[in-house]
């Protein structure tokens, strides 16, 4: 057995164990309650500047990026209604008996 | 294929910065049609290579997961399940999800699972003559082509759940820590809009964090065999690749599925309608492998512990989440027992093969395969190849 086959022997060992012992440190409530919450934390802020952004360019009278991103949404939500219709005439079209 | 020792680090080294030149990977390269397209997601139909007398009746639809390319089931040459499938006859389509962008924040649960897939479901079934397709999920995919299949059964000839968690009791890490009272998704969602692809990377590393490291050993280790590399490339590739979760979709798929395991309580409802797995009776069959550290077997087996399909099956195969499904040993094990459980289910009719459509090879589209759980020892051994433990997340 070579130097790098022994090397990777002890490797192998010592990333099972610290494999095992780091989920076991992740799954702790106390390693995840604090990480939590430093993350709505943050999550928050954020939320609370993009919304007194908005405010600010609400009040010049210029559609905000959020308003933008809900017409978006709405353009691709008729799209897909539509596509829904013309799949329900389709199927009434297909059970439709032949009137001709 | 390469099979000497590698003489050291160094040629290892020299060998990994010859392979660096010639740069990434080509991926998803079998020949396919996009026949639909809407927001963001697309239905690809790949282009037979059979005459039509030689192909299977009824087509499949893939469906991976909604935060990873779906390229992963289509790699690379040698290493493609979907070309595997067309080559053995098979009508196969599958789901690109695309890119979300920001106004996507607002698509709901709702719209992917019910209309989206609904609509992928529909377009495929159409090109049948029965109106029917067989669906398989992957990961995520998996969740919710059970959940839709269980909401609208009618188009559904039968559900492969492929790594798929359904028990989100079982869903290992990632249960605990969504389940944390620290984890406030909606702050989450309120604050990125769409969930990020680096924060849900960065969770899947961390469900096995010494996974790069080991990575790394044994790339070093393999780095003399140029088809260990090819394959390696791509999956890296695919695996850097990862797009963001629709913010209003994450938050439900949280609540209800983590949080409060709608599927499994018979609580979840799509479209308005109950999605109880108790309404799915088709043939199904749960896939799960043994070193799956994203998707533990007992999340996945719990489907068949619901269903009420008489025709129900596990096929339980060594390997990792991704390497058992894209290794190019899983041609040998797993894609032949998929193509033959579907061929078994098909119908002889629209092959003109009548009765005799029972006699020869399964996996070349023409025979019977009846029990997919037979050859789960054959392929165990196949299953785990040398990049099996690939830690992409899905």
């Amino acid at each position: 057995m070579n130097l790098w086959d022994t090397w990777k022997k002890g490797f192998a060992a010592w990333e099972s164990a610290t494999a095992s012992y780091l989920e076991q440190v992740l799954a702790n409530p106390a390693v995840l309650g604090p990480a939590g919450n430093m993350l709505t934390v943050a999550m928050k802020t954020k939320s609370a500047t993009d919304k007194a952004t908005a405010a600010w360019w609400a009040a010049v009278g210029l559609p905000t990026r959020r308003d933008q991103e809900r017409s978006l949404h709405k353009l691709n939500q008729l799209e897909s209604r539509i596509a829904d219709l013309e799949e329900q005439l389709a199927d009434a079209r297909a059970d439709a008996p032949a009137s001709k | 294929m390469t099979t000497h020792r590698p003489p050291g680090i160094l040629s290892s080294l020299l060998a990994l910065a010859a392979r660096a030149r010639r740069g990434p990977p080509a991926v998803g390269l079998t020949p396919c049609d996009e026949v639909w397209r809407e927001n963001k997601w697309r239905l690809l139909r790949y282009r037979a290579t059979r005459p039509p007398a030689e192909r299977w009746r009824t087509p499949i639809l893939l469906v991976p997961s909604l935060i990873n390319r779906y390229y992963v089931l289509d790699l690379a040459p040698g290493r493609s399940f979907v070309e595997y499938l067309v080559a053995a006859g098979h009508d196969v389509f599958i789901i690109d999800w695309g890119t979300p962008t920001a106004e996507d924040r607002f698509v709901t649960f709702d719209d992917v699972c019910h209309r989206y897939l609904g609509r992928a479901v529909r377009k495929t079934a159409a090109y049948s003559p029965d109106g029917v397709c067989h669906v398989l999920g992957y990961c995520l995919g998996g969740t919710l082509a059970t959940i839709y299949t269980a909401a609208e059964p009618a188009r559904v000839a039968s559900l492969v759940a492929l790594a798929a968690p359904i028990d989100f009791a079982h869903g290992g890490l990632l249960a605990t820590w969504t389940r944390s009272p620290g984890f406030d998704v909606d702050a989450l969602v309120d604050g990125f809009g769409n969930v990020p692809w680096p924060l849900m990377q960065a969770s899947f590393q961390l469900l096995k964090p010494t996974a790069n490291l080991a990575k790394l050993v044994g790339l070093l280790d393999r780095a003399w065999d140029d088809e260990f590399l090819d394959g390696f490339m791509a999956t890296e590739r695919w695996g850097n690749d990862n797009v963001s979760f629709p913010g209003a979709c994450y938050r439900r798929y949280i609540g209800d599925l983590y949080r409060d395991n709608a599927l499994v309580a018979g609580t979840m409802r799509l479209g308005g309608k109950p999605a109880r797995l108790d309404a799915i009776d088709c043939p199904v069959l749960a896939v799960t492998f043994e070193h799956d550290h994203i998707v533990p077997t007992a999340a996945a087996t719990a489907l068949l512990a619901h269903v009420s399909s008489p025709d129900q099956a596990q096929l339980h195969l060594r390997g990792g989440h991704v390497g058992a499904v894209v290794s190019k040993k899983a041609a040998a094990g797993l894609w032949p027992q998929l193509s033959r459980w579907w061929a078994v289910r098909d119908t002889d009719a629209a092959r003109g093969l009548g009765d005799d459509a029972d006699d020869g090879d399964a996996a070349d589209g023409h025979g019977d395969a009846d029990d997919a759980g037979a050859d789960d020892d054959a392929a165990a051994d196949d299953a785990d190849g040398p990049d099996a433990d690939a830690p992409a997340p899905s």
